[in-house]
């Protein structure tokens, strides 16, 4: 006894003291408004976010030109004078940034700041999710980006060559595609000139892994060759500033939502400052990406003399805890500064949404932008029957679907059945959608029979789509050859651990009602993502945001060839169509053009089946004003006031 | 630990068996779970048909009840007399219990999926301890057998093991080996699954009982009755199978009982993360899980908290005093080292 | 003695790299993009680019890069998090962990021992069937279910502490409770087989034979040598304990370490793996040595089996 007690006594005051210090040290004010944000921000940096509550950060410590209505989300004046000048073609837009327009630090907003954030949002390395809205948009940006891709992958696959390790076929195709290829291909045996197939690539891989050029030489010209021409090559980007305040973006096509877009986080500002934390070269990596120091979000960083984190939003971060709180507080700089009632705001992080829903419930938080819990079905009820006044549902902007693998004849050695439109139909007929809504999931979703969310978008009329009718169903899988689901492959259905119930029901509909069997496969989601994205399933489970009030932002995805078609689906009349709406100025005919090619999908090919429309649970405390729910969820917390 | 292996030779296995019905706990326990065992094995036959039948209407989520709120339709398909082989009456009788326990998120007979449940865990649990037992003896033998400079790279290996981060070990190791085990094995990703469940579970549970085998061997070696054997000239096959196994048969047993328990543990932990075993079949961790995400403030779920977690405790309570007992019975000395 | 500390501090070391070699081709083999943030897909050249720029692509090259900066304690970047490096994430959640842990493990050692005494000393009495089936279902109750329940428990039926989250001291009781338990039924089970054996051992014979007090003998000389296998568990479990458990952090929304573990692994997230991993690691391996010489000094007889 006497060898350990003095261990256990020493040790545990010690242990005392040490907690005590450790939280007097940290003892916190509360904020004058709180609010959950489930798993904490991935990213303060605008150009590489891609998720919602990372937006809801961003829109409240930058301003875009424009900025949404707090109501309706529709576009209205932000750091510019409110609306911009149009020219008559539609193609150009003058914005002209307000004078009071300031940074965090008292700078004034400049229209330089606009094209440096906007340009970060579409460099390769900076850009990430989001570089379609540049190049889909704005004039010149498209071939910019792609100049730089190509310049980017050629670089990286030179890089890797000039150390003397290989190269695999895709770096090859990369290398072939850029115009140092010239340079290169004398020195190979003349069967490579034009496009490759796999097994060219494969070879070609070969062939540069193995020559003797000097490739540190080519490297460096070809790097040297891109830097020098990099902004030359950017001032042919449809973005100019005219004098300090006025910023003129020439559009690629008329965008009759442009001003919609120029509220998305892609286009805020960036103050100049951020230009100390380049990590590159003469401005690049060795691979041609532009990098900046990830710490420059950090309100505390101060490497290189950079002054932390300056924004020009109504707030300012003042405080960020990884993964516990995010503290904003009013921008004294901004215009609005007097009118802003919430001085400080927390953002908490509660990883567990149900114990968020506790902390609401006892008063710790004011306000949840989303009750993603295990039981939301019992909040949904408690909304939808007034007994919680405080709950509130948003129709989101925003659809769950089934995709379809509709390319790959063979999956795993089996046939695929699904290159066939009719089993797709079929199994789209098959499923009890009300069941999915209102038994299962019961959180007062939106049954969906379209791709795009019904009466969202003004003008545009979605069609119908199908009703469930299991004997159509059964008939059309005889005629493709199951009848009965005989000879039908077992059915893999690939989703992520959330789709869990969904997909059990989904798997049973089809099991009962066709025949088929179907096999789940629940996977981790960045596993998930790679299978899905090298189409390695079936059926697979997925879903689409509405980035921007129009129907394109959900049709684009089923390009022919669209990054995001991940169900591989390919119709020439639907790209036509699309085509043509793109090219039409008249806004009725331009949105029945896409309604026949919305009609397309969800009534005759099938790439998906939609399931529903989120409704989204959201919990404003009575005593919060200036909180609006909204199909985007966004939340200006300029407007919000407390009176506790 | 310097335990007298010599006082635990075989011939005491009479006075061990005496020792451990002495043991009321224990006794008790190993009914139960015979008992346990015996109903979720006979009712296999239906329970492999009934455990996912889903009902989205009245069922969802429906509280326990004495006579079922499904419809003897949705059974239809298992009712027929000619597939359950002339036993209609037992279905009917099956039938009875649907709702006994309440109905899950997808009007799922709760009681249909903890009787299989029961079983998918205790089958994880059994050949996680298996994988185990085979693998911690053979290399805790071989170490002390072979000796020297070998003995000491093999548990050099063992405390390297020993020294990563089991849950993380377990999740890369899942990701990382699923893609190919599933092809390898045509595609059935379940089995695929189970198999990996089962060899990462089991894979981190050798650790002990490699310690603990090699301890006990190496104790034995020096014993004067190995001593006197190997003197008179025995092989090393020969004094494994006469005088080693049989005197290292004793922790290795209570190891395994104790095993089996902390395997469904560990399979329930990965449940609660969503990478345990592939839904539709259930595990009683995984119920258990399920039964943790819908309890909330407002409306209470219940019975699918209590029932499951009552079977998994139920379950590694008798597991895990049956091990108790065994211990006590075969070797109440030696016995601490196997808890390390 | 110093010379068995030098060579056991040399096995850490080898161990260490093993570990971080073992690590590596886990992470090496994990599939997934690490850079892919949503379901959106990247240009393969950009995303080839970036896997070049973080090494990635070539393994020979990452495997040293991530040694060296591991050494002086950078992680590099996490991708999950991409404003945040590995070795930021560890310094804001490791104490957090650690404070947590660290009074678990001391709670359970102050109630389990005693417990394990007390049902030793009353073998086969009520108090100790009690015990022993208190601690039993201890043991098989899966965290999340005791987390779950204290939480109903101490926050909505009886609310007197926070539900959830970090920074004050009424956060603390019910993460170290629940972490604690299956802590208290381990040590009570070890304090009371230990104590059990030393009970029936020679010396303790002799000390009641010459008249020691019951309460002298039990708390004093058997469990001198009955806490010897308490320690040498207490060791590897403080390392458990203050890397932080995911589900005890999940429960009650504590910002720790544990979280980490799992979700860096399901993230394909390398840097933060192998950064958990070492962390793990270099506390598992030290605590075990301070273990040992803890061990060394209360007991010399050891040194001698080595």
């Amino acid at each position: 006894m006497t060898a350990f007690r003095p261990f256990t006594w020493v040790g545990s005051t010690l242990a005392i003291a040490l907690v005590f210090a450790f939280f007097t040290s940290t003892q916190e004010t509360p904020a004058d408004f709180r609010y959950v944000n489930s798993s904490g921000v991935h990213t303060l940096d605008p150009a590489r976010m891609s998720w919602s509550q990372d937006f809801r950060v961003a829109l409240n410590i930058w301003e875009g030109l424009t900025t949404s209505d707090p109501r309706t989300t529709q576009a209205q004046a932000g750091a510019a004078m409110f609306p911009p000048q149009l020219s008559s073609d539609q193609l150009t837009y003058t914005f002209t940034i307000r004078e009071d327009a300031r940074w965090s630090n008292g700078d004034p907003v400049l229209a330089s700041d606009y094209i440096r954030g906007w340009r970060r949002g579409m460099e390769p390395g900076t850009g990430t999710d989001y570089t379609f809205l540049f190049t889909d948009n704005v004039a010149g940006a498209s071939e910019y980006v792609h100049w730089r891709q190509r310049a980017t992958g050629a670089l990286t696959a030179m890089d890797r060559l000039r150390h003397g390790w290989d190269i695999d076929e895709q770096a090859a195709l990369s290398l072939s595609r850029h115009p140092i290829f010239h340079d290169i291909q004398p020195h190979l045996p003349p069967s490579f000139f034009t496009d490759f197939d796999r097994d060219q690539g494969v070879a070609l891989a070969k062939q540069l892994s193995a020559s003797t050029l000097d490739w540190g030489d080519l490297y460096q010209r070809t790097f040297d060759q891109h830097v020098a021409k990099m902004d030359q090559r950017f001032s042919t980007v449809g973005l100019e500033a005219a004098d300090d305040k006025t910023l003129v973006v020439r559009l690629l096509r008329p965008c009759p939502y442009f001003l919609d877009l120029t509220s998305f986080p892609s286009f805020l500002p960036c103050h100049a400052s951020v230009e100390l934390l380049r990590e590159s070269v003469a401005g690049l990596t060795p691979e041609g990406l532009v990098v900046y120091d990830p710490q420059w979000t950090k309100p505390g960083c101060r490497k290189n003399g950079y002054p932390g984190l300056i924004t020009n939003g109504p707030y300012y971060v003042s405080d960020w805890k990884f993964k516990r709180r995010l503290r904003m507080s009013a921008n004294p700089f901004h215009r609005a500064f007097d009118t802003i009632s919430s001085r400080t705001i927390d953002m908490l992080v509660y990883e567990n949404t149900s114990v968020a829903l506790m902390a609401y419930e006892a008063g710790e938080v004011d306000f949840l932008p989303g009750m993603d819990v295990p039981y939301d079905h019992e909040i949904a009820k408690l909304a939808q029957t007034g007994q919680r006044p405080d709950f509130h549902i948003c129709k989101t902007f925003a659809t769950y679907f089934m995709s379809f693998n509709c390319i790959d004849k063979r999956i795993e050695d089996r046939p695929n059945p699904f290159i066939d439109a009719r089993v797709r139909r079929a199994f789209a007929l098959a499923v009890d959608k009300n069941a999915i809504v209102n038994a299962v999931l019961q959180r007062g979703d939106l049954v969906a029979h379209t791709f795009i969310p019904p009466d969202a978008l003004q003008g545009y009329h979605s069609s119908s789509g199908i009703q469930m009718d299991v004997a159509k169903a059964k008939q059309l899988l005889d005629e493709a050859g199951y009848p009965d689901g005989n000879n039908l492959p077992a059915v893999t259905l690939l989703y992520v651990p959330s789709d869990e119930r969904v997909c059990q029901a989904l798997a049973r509909m089809w099991e009962t009602n066709l025949g088929a069997t179907v096999e789940l496969r629940c996977q981790e989601t960045k596993s998930f993502a790679e299978d899905k994205a090298n189409h390695r399933f079936m059926i697979a489970r997925g879903n689409w945001y509405g980035d921007y009030y129009d129907p394109t932002t959900f049709l684009d995805c089923f390009n022919t060839g669209n990054g995001n078609n991940d169900s591989g689906y390919s119709n020439e009349a639907y790209d036509k169509l699309l085509n043509r709406a793109r090219n039409t100025a008249n806004t009725t005919q331009r949105l029945s053009l896409l309604a026949q090619a919305e009609r397309i999908i969800v009534e005759k090919d099938f790439p998906i089946i939609p399931l529903l429309h989120y409704s989204s649970p959201i919990a404003i405390k009575p005593y919060v004003s200036g909180l609006y729910p909204n199909p985007r969820l966004r939340f200006p917390f300029r407007y919000v006031s407390v009176d506790r | 630990m310097q335990s007298g292996a010599a006082d635990n030779l075989v011939h005491t296995r009479q006075s061990r068996w005496s020792r451990f019905r002495a043991n009321r706990l224990a006794m008790v326990s190993l009914f139960v779970f015979a008992s346990v065992l015996l109903i979720v094995l006979t009712t296999l036959p239906w329970t492999t048909r009934w455990y996912n039948i889903q009902s989205l209407d009245s069922a969802v989520r429906a509280a326990p009840m004495i006579s079922p709120v499904v419809t003897f339709e949705a059974y239809g398909v298992a009712l027929n007399p000619s597939e359950v082989s002339g036993w209609p009456k037992l279905s009917r009788l099956m039938w009875q219990t649907t709702s006994w326990m309440g109905h899950d998120d997808l009007g799922r007979s709760l009681f249909h999926r903890i009787l299989p449940a029961t079983l998918l865990s205790l089958i994880i649990g059994g050949c996680a301890a298996f994988i185990a037992v085979v693998v911690g003896s053979t290399w805790g033998a071989a170490a002390a057998l072979l000796g020297g400079r070998a003995d000491a790279v093999m548990m050099r290996m063992v405390d390297v093991l020993y020294s990563l981060p089991y849950i993380l070990m377990v999740i890369l190791m899942k990701v990382a080996i699923t893609r190919p085990l599933t092809s390898l094995l045509d595609g059935h990703a379940m089995l695929a699954q189970l198999i990996i469940l089962i060899v990462a579970i089991g894979g981190v549970s050798w650790l002990t009982l490699a310690r603990v085998v090699r301890g006990q061997v190496l104790s034995l070696r020096t014993q004067p009755f190995v001593e006197a054997a190997r003197a008179n000239g025995a092989g090393v096959f020969y004094l494994l199978r006469r005088h080693i196994l049989p005197n290292v048969a004793g922790p290795i047993v209570i190891y395994a009982t104790l095993v089996i328990p902390q395997a469904i543990l560990q399979e329930s932990f990965l449940s609660f993360l969503g990478i345990g075993v592939q839904q539709p079949i259930p595990s009683l961790g995984r119920l258990a899980a399920d039964g943790v995400e819908a309890v909330n403030a407002f409306v209470g779920f219940w019975w699918l908290i209590a029932y499951p977690c009552g079977a998994l405790v139920v379950t590694l309570i008798a597991l895990n005093f049956i091990g108790d007992g065994l211990r006590d019975a075969i070797d109440p000395k030696s016995a601490q080292e196997t808890l390390l | 003695m110093i010379r068995h500390l030098t060579r056991r501090l040399t096995w850490a070391m080898v161990t260490l790299i093993a570990v971080y070699v073992i690590t590596f081709f886990m992470v090496v083999m994990v599939p997934g993009q690490p850079f892919q943030q949503s379901d959106r897909n990247m240009p393969i050249e950009v995303e080839r680019a970036l896997r070049a720029q973080y090494s990635m692509d070539n393994n020979w090259l990452y495997f040293w890069e991530f040694l060296g900066g591991a050494v002086k304690l950078d992680f590099g970047p996490s991708f999950t998090y991409n404003d945040w490096t590995c070795t930021q994430i560890v310094a804001h959640a490791l104490p957090i962990s650690a404070t947590i842990g660290i009074l678990a493990i001391l709670f359970a050692v102050l109630v389990g021992v005693p417990l394990g005494v007390i049902s030793a000393s009353r073998r086969n009495t009520w108090l100790d069937v009690s015990i022993v089936s208190g601690v039993l279902i201890g043991i098989s109750l899966p965290t999340f279910v005791t987390g779950a329940a204290l939480l109903a428990v101490f926050t909505v039926a009886w609310p007197i502490l926070p539900i959830g989250g970090w920074g004050t001291l009424q956060h603390l009781p019910l993460p170290v409770i629940t972490l604690s338990l299956p802590f208290i039924a381990y040590i009570c089970r070890l304090t009371r087989m230990a104590m059990l054996d030393a009970l029936s051992s020679d010396y303790i014979r002799t000390a009641i034979a010459k008249g020691v007090s019951p309460h002298d003998v039990l708390w004093t000389h058997a469990l001198k040598v009955a806490f010897l296998p308490v320690l040498s568990y207490v060791g590897p479990a403080t390392a458990q304990a203050v890397t932080g458990s995911f589900v005890v952090e999940k429960v009650f929304g504590v910002p720790g370490m544990g979280q980490h573990f799992v979700n860096a692994a399901l993230n394909a997230d390398a840097g933060l793996i192998m950064s958990t991993v070492l962390v793990f690691s270099v506390s598992l391996i030290s605590l075990n040595f301070v273990i040992d010489v803890l061990y060394a000094w209360l007991d010399p007889r050891i040194i001698m089996a080595y």
